[in-house]
């Protein structure tokens, strides 16, 4: 059987390639059919906040590698309800079908992968 | 146990340093490194380019040693080295650059060789950050 | 399955060290090595919240960072070298290292 594998995302879209790279290790694992979870933790949030700008930056959309994800094979989706309430995004709707996880839930969830990435 | 060991830091982090003596010690303990995965800026810790003060300590040439003595299977991610300039003699050629700073052991390989090695392993281990 | 969660990052300026007690669950345990070994300064709120963790939760750091930065290190930390990190990596199902 597969290992599975949780990929942890701490960082915001603008600190440099790390949320990018992070992204392609789970779309990497999707493509591969293998069991991938990604959780968006702490500054990794602000990769689900809405209407960014990256053109004023010259960077590239990460939210389309984001939609990307489900076509991908990569479903299981979390986010931390206490790292969205810290930074004033939990009033939003979220722009993917991410599950919203308390502390607690956020400990059984990482307890429950073979093994686990954060970036 | 089989290990797999992913580094994300360059060489002058401490952590690409821990990463290395701890590899070593799980080689000397009779374990197994089914491979050496290097992503984000860890490529720079296989590049055959860097030049160190000789009282200083080296730490690309020490894993070129190590994955050399071992033969292990050392893999640096392509798309995250060539972003860094870390390019093979093939790479360069592509891309029309003068120069080029990976040599052997490494090979420049896709993040299904990350992927590959997890399947493989009984562990992954990450090392990055300072 | 029990998780050994490893930090390097000075729990100075960064949230990296209370993100992680917060997640831990009673399986676990916390190594600190590199900048992460500053949570074991004395008199600091880094190192009562370590003094706090629930009992269960074994704590460890790598000794050549403790000994470099010449800390005095709490009665419940275990110190280990780089033969007892890769035996700690057998012991627990598996190892995560907040990059």
């Amino acid at each position: 059987m597969s290992q599975s594998l949780l990929i942890i995302s701490r960082q915001s879209p603008w600190s440099g390639p790390s949320a990018r790279e992070a992204l392609d290790i789970a779309l990497a694992g999707g493509a591969f059919d293998l069991p991938i979870g990604l959780l968006f933790l702490d500054d990794g949030v602000f990769q689900l906040s809405h209407a960014q700008q990256p053109v004023q930056l010259q960077q590239k959309d990460l939210s389309a590698n984001l939609k990307a994800l489900p076509m991908f094979g990569v479903e299981a989706l979390y986010v931390s309800a206490r790292s969205l309430e810290e930074r004033g995004l939990h009033e939003q709707p979220l722009p993917l079908a991410a599950e919203c996880l308390d502390d607690t839930q956020l400990s059984a969830l990482i307890d429950r992968y073979d093994q686990v990435i954060t970036l | 146990m089989k290990f797999a060991i992913a580094l994300f830091s360059p060489p002058h982090a401490p952590s690409s340093r821990r990463a290395l003596r701890f590899a070593q010690a799980a080689i000397a303990g009779g374990h197994e490194i089914v491979r050496l995965f290097f992503y984000q800026d860890a490529v720079h810790s296989a590049s055959g380019y860097v030049v160190n003060a000789q009282d200083e300590l080296d730490v690309p040439r020490e894993w070129r040693e190590f994955v050399q003595t071992h033969q292990l299977d050392g893999v640096v991610c392509i798309a995250a080295a060539l972003r860094r300039g870390v390019l093979n003699t093939e790479e360069a050629e592509r891309y029309a650059r003068t120069a080029a700073n990976l040599q052997g052991p490494w090979e420049l390989s896709g993040l299904g060789q990350l992927h590959e090695a997890v399947q493989m392993a009984d562990r992954l281990i990450c090392f990055g950050g300072p | 399955m029990s998780t050994l969660h490893v930090l390097s990052h000075s729990p100075f300026g960064d949230n990296r060290l209370s993100s992680c007690l917060r997640l831990l669950s009673s399986r676990d345990a916390l190594l600190l090595c590199g900048d992460a070994v500053y949570a074991l300064q004395a008199g600091t709120a880094q190192r009562q919240a370590l003094e706090l963790m629930p009992e269960v939760i074994s704590l460890y750091a790598l000794d050549e960072d403790v000994q470099a930065r010449h800390l005095t290190p709490p009665e419940r930390l275990n110190l280990i070298d780089y033969p007892g990190f890769v035996a700690l990596s057998c012991q627990y199902d598996k190892v995560n290292t907040w990059l």
